[in-house]
């Protein structure tokens, strides 16, 4: 019992003094560094890797059109947060700037409800008609839906809520963004990162904090008892309906955010950024990293980030061209994922960090391959 | 348009003025996208704010990459020259922007951002202006739905309805499908005699004016210069066949070479002697002359610095150039107008005549 | 189909029209669009030649997709797992086609009975390679997996397709590419009532037919079709009466490819058009393709292919090229929620 405990406290420790240095380092960096962007992007894309985690890697459900969420919660930001709707005049806690141009501008802290809010009620509308589906016409139920939102998206600014408010800006995207108002601090500019950097960190140990609990919780177990055998989950009173709109609920709040998020912190929101690859790299996160398990998705995340934009088109670019080959390594970077997804598979299924339950099953036989199986037959 | 910027800076020299200058190039493009990403304009943007040294930024090349990136250059006041943009809402409120540009690019409320080509007004204006006189009546209009395709055709919208042209419908295509068969037919169906295009060659343009020569008979097709490039009008480089470039016309802010002041002349016989490419794609030119407005300003600002360049820059009067003589307004605008008109022969662009067009607003 | 879902009793009337439109419910939405745009031809034109022209590239168009879809259908039917790297083993096919007219030096000039024999040759060509391809793919991405859970080939198929459109990028560049028009596809052949029929039209069905027919006599007629089936209904039992179940999946791969290739010739011939990114919008419509007739079953792959395709021209000619990807993903997901078994009946294990 004090073993187990000591054992948590030094978790505990290695889990304070990381977070300090992660916390830190942007101060070691020049504050408009390629690095600090870098990891921002990797932090925004762990709050997406861990939502798509919690639908596919908890829930079991291979959710192939993660992209969608995105797009809403980014769209959120562009309408409640930008000039898009220049006939509106509304603005609500915000700074000097945003308030002297025309449009709607609302504080960055209500948008990013406002986008979790949305985002939920999308994954609970997508989640439905899945319900009683098996797991591959999940997957292509779910990527139809990311396909029809990439293509509202495209074509939203040929449909109008009202006068003067076309849904979308299409192709065009909505530029610029407002930029982060928070309160008592200046408001954030392009030019130095950290904050940027620190809200992102803020978002990923928020979302993080929240998959930990909820990992732990009766509905976490729940999640995992359906993803492992359905029918028996359903028969020990499980309300399967119940759970798994949670899931998607849950998963698609943390897509928002971290889109609502990167629509500012990019300053675009344009219909190009919603295709249906963006769906397989963060998928290709949680894979890396090992379906349901927490610690290997941010691994996942950050790897797969710092891949594709540091070491492919950076570091390594040059490689091909080098060896005497007439192309450029980034043109490759679908490509690698896709090997990757591929070598992964095959060789370690289980990711790079296993799931503990899959480690326990893997290593000492506790549950059976059978019960894998059955995993997504109704 | 690479290939134009760096010819200019081998001819000076690397130097202007008293300055030496390295030119360092930042691609914004995926080769999957076969575009450009926000993430990596803006880490371009960011790049040329943090070094000291850098004086402009030339680019972007796409309208909509300049949204990006242009409120970040803003912030660190880097001066900027676009050889390309022609996207209206960048610089002014005419009509044809968006309410609220062009004030929302520039969160410092200072102008830092200048062009050399003209507007979208003008070429629309040239394109509305062309159909007319070619006889046509009722025009079938297509585009990409991106910010030079979208805005191009808002602009001949405005321009043929000033001047009594039928548009029958303006219709955003989608890139990615397989042909516009169909699309072509509701043309022909509604008794089309005309097509145009706004948009880029890499939204499948080449299988639309395929399809829609196909389907109408003895239809005329017209297009801006999104698609005035080898890629398209070249069958060898996967374009158009002959029998359909036979009936295109393109407009293109690039004149004739033999319409060129006597340093324009220079130009081309020069990029031919050192790319041995005697037609270079339209945008060579603009590539080039970007470059050689940098030097000028960087050469006028006497100490080299981003402010100074930027004042140089503004101040920009009556500048001989490859292109004519302009100067640039305190939009940030040149003072050019003109586009030449291009045929397609033998799957090489031709000029065929300059037009001065009528904005009509 | 689970416990929490079994329906409580319903009144009967609300039975009737539940079983009634669980029967007919998707003709319905299916009819829904042809008729009432040919109704609005007559009252505005007073004849139906347009939506003629409609349905004329409807089943050009849709006859490509057929054959792609017959791949899905196949490989789906004997081991339950969406290809989805299906799609761009078809957009390969394309590019072999354009790049084997460049070395063999076909051109639109050459005689026909030269151009004849070279597409042939072609078409050969296409089939053998994405043929290959195929069982290639399935040795190396699906046999490891076999055993492991539903989700897990699904992926690896995910991860090929990626990998496939990547080597189309570097072959063949990041653009679409116009190709020479070998056939001179939208002249003109004849006219009827109005209705013009087009060198392309008459190729893309002249081609699938006979394909198609020869596909479904080989299934229903040879041993190694009849071991196909056995396999698809029960693998055991199939491997107990000597039927080598591992052989005989590589061999449905191998057709399913094999047809793949050749709609990627037809489609080369066709559109004059390739590119990378052909096959992942193909793969998506033959699988829409493919469930809506059913899945398993080939006659409902050929039909649902000719149904979206007609729908697709109908919505490019009516509501616009912009939106016919979203209203055919529509039906996709309209018709895997509330009639997953499609027209024909889908032909798999769980179905029996």
């Amino acid at each position: 019992m004090t073993a187990a405990m000591g054992n948590r406290n030094v978790k505990i420790a290695i889990f304070l003094v990381g977070l300090f240095i992660v916390a830190i380092l942007p101060l070691f960096f020049n504050e408009s560094s390629g690095f600090i962007d870098d990891c921002t992007l990797a932090l925004a894309y762990i709050v997406m890797a861990l939502g798509l985690n919690i639908i596919v890697g908890f829930a079991g459900l291979l959710d192939l059109g993660y992209v969608a969420f995105f797009a809403i919660g980014a769209y959120t930001m562009g309408w409640f947060a930008s000039g898009f709707y220049a006939e509106a005049d509304i603005h609500v806690f915000v700074g000097e700037f945003a308030s002297s141009i025309p449009g709607i501008h609302v504080n960055f802290l209500i948008v990013l409800i406002i986008a979790a809010a949305f985002t939920t009620l999308a994954g609970i509308v997508i989640g439905l008609p899945t319900l009683r589906l098996r797991g591959d016409y999940i997957a292509i139920v779910t990527l139809a839906f990311g396909e029809i939102i990439h293509r509202i998206a495209i074509n939203g600014d040929e449909v109008q809520i009202a006068e003067g408010f076309p849904l979308t800006n299409g192709r065009q995207g909505i530029t610029p963004v407002d930029k982060i108002d928070l309160p008592f601090i200046e408001p954030f500019t392009s030019l130095n990162l950290r904050p940027w950097y620190w809200v992102a960190l803020a978002l990923a140990l928020f979302v993080l904090f929240v998959n930990f609990r909820l990992r732990d919780s009766r509905l976490g177990r729940a999640w995992i008892a359906l993803r492992e055998d359905e029918v028996a989950a359903i028969s020990m009173g499980i309300p399967a309906v119940k759970t798994k709109l949670l899931a998607y609920g849950t998963g698609a709040a943390f897509g928002g955010m971290s889109g609502a998020f990167l629509a500012s912190y990019l300053n675009t929101v344009n219909a190009d950024q919603f295709a249906f690859s963006f769906s397989i790299f963060v998928l290709a996160m949680v894979i890396l990293g090992g379906l349901g398990s927490i610690w290997g998705v941010v691994l996942g995340a950050v790897a797969l980030t710092f891949i594709n934009y540091r070491l492919i088109p950076d570091v390594l670019n040059d490689v091909p061209n080098k060896v005497g080959l007439d192309f450029d390594l980034s043109e490759l970077s679908f490509g690698i994922f896709g090997f990757l997804l591929v070598i992964m598979m095959v060789l370690r299924p289980e990711g790079l960090i296993p799931e503990r339950r899959r480690q326990m099953e893997l290593e000492q036989g506790i549950g059976t391959g059978d019960t894998e199986l059955d995993l997504v037959e109704p | 348009m690479v290939n134009g910027i760096k010819l200019a800076l081998q001819q000076a020299d690397n130097k202007a003025g008293n300055f030496t200058i390295k030119y360092e190039s930042l691609d914004d493009s995926t080769a999957q996208a076969g575009n450009w990403t926000p993430e990596a304009t803006s880490q371009n943007a960011r790049k040329a704010c943090q070094n000291d040294k850098a004086a402009v930024y030339i680019g972007e090349f796409n309208s909509g990459a300049t949204a990006v990136s242009l409120p970040i250059l803003n912030e660190c006041a880097m001066p900027q020259i676009s050889p390309a943009n022609t996207a209206v809402g960048l610089t002014t409120d005419e009509p044809g922007a968006d309410k609220g540009e062009p004030d929302k690019y520039y969160p410092t409320g200072k102008r830092t951002y200048t062009r050399i080509v003209p507007i979208d007004t003008i070429q629309g204006a040239a394109l509305a202006t062309t159909m007319k006189e070619d006889g046509c009546t009722k025009v079938a209009m297509t585009n990409d739905k991106e910010v030079y395709g979208a805005g191009l055709s808002r602009n001949i919208q405005l321009s043929a309805e000033a001047q009594g042209l039928n548009i029958l419908f303006n219709e955003g295509i989608d890139p990615k499908a397989p042909n516009y068969r169909s699309l072509a037919s509701r043309a022909q169906g509604d008794g089309a005699d005309c097509f145009v295009y706004a948009g880029i060659t890499a939204n499948n343009a080449v299988q639309l004016y395929k399809d829609f020569a196909a389907a109408i008979d003895g239809v005329k097709m017209y297009g801006g210069d999104g698609v005035a490039e080898s890629g398209f009008a070249d069958p060898a480089e996967g374009g158009i066949p002959e029998s359909v470039g036979a009936n295109v016309k393109l407009t293109v802010a690039t004149l004739s070479p033999d319409d060129y002041p006597p340093q324009g002349q220079e130009f081309f016989g020069d990029f031919e002697e050192t790319y041995n490419e005697p037609n270079p794609d339209p945008y060579a030119i603009y590539g080039y002359e970007a470059m050689n407005l940098a030097l000028d300003a960087i050469a006028r600002s006497e100490d080299g610095s981003k402010e100074k360049v930027l004042e140089a820059l503004f101040a920009t009067k009556d500048r001989e150039s490859v292109l004519g003589t302009y100067s640039i307004d305190e939009n940030g605008d040149t003072t050019l107008t003109d586009y030449g008109l291009y045929s397609v022969d033998g799957g090489e662009l031709k000029f065929d005549k300059t037009i001065k067009a009528e904005t009509g607003g | 189909m689970e416990a929490a879902s079994l329906p409580a009793a319903k009144p009967k009337a609300l039975r009737v029209v539940q079983d009634w439109l669980s029967k007919y419910g998707l003709i319905v939405v299916l009819l829904a669009m042809p008729v009432y745009y040919g109704i609005q031809d007559l009252s505005d034109e007073g004849d139906l030649s347009r939506l003629g022209g409609n349905i004329v590239d409807g089943l050009s168009n849709g006859s490509i997709w057929a054959l792609v879809a017959i791949g899905y259908t196949l490989v789906y039917g004997i081991i339950e797992l969406i290809n989805f790297a299906h799609g761009d083993v078809f957009m390969i096919g394309s590019f072999t086609a354009a790049g084997f007219f460049g070395t063999i030096g076909l051109t639109a000039g050459m005689g026909i009975p030269g151009l004849a024999l070279g597409l042939f040759l072609t078409l050969l060509v296409c089939m053998l390679t994405t043929g290959a391809l195929n069982v290639m793919i399935e040795r190396v991405a699906y046999r490891p997996l076999r055993g492991a859970p539903v989700l897990a080939p699904l992926i690896t198929a995910v991860g090929f397709s990626f990998i496939l459109q990547n080597v189309g990028l570097l072959w063949r560049g990041g653009s679409q590419e116009g190709i020479g028009d070998l056939i001179n596809s939208q002249n003109t052949l004849f006219t009827i009532t109005g209705v013009e029929i087009t060198n392309g039209d008459l190729l893309a069905m002249g081609t699938t037919i006979p394909l198609v027919i020869l596909m479904v006599m080989f299934i229903t007629r040879s041993r190694l079709g009849k071991a196909m089936r056995a396999t698809a209904q029960d693998p055991e039992a199939a491997r107990l009466m000597g039927i080598n179940v591992d052989t005989t999946i590589s061999l449905t791969f191998l057709l399913g490819g094999m047809l793949a290739g050749a709609a990627g010739l037809i489609y080369a011939l066709y559109q004059t058009t390739i590119w990378y990114a052909q096959g992942f919008t193909a793969g998506l419509i033959a699988f829409t393709a493919a469930v809506m007739g059913g899945i398993g079953n080939i006659k409902g792959a050929v039909l649902g292919g000719l149904i979206i395709g007609i729908i697709q021209q109908i919505a490019d000619n009516r509501i616009g090229t912009e939106w016919t990807p979203a209203i055919v993903f529509a039906y996709l997901v309209l018709i895997m929620v509330f009639k997953p078994s499609g027209l024909l009946g889908e032909q798999t294990r769980e179905a029996g």
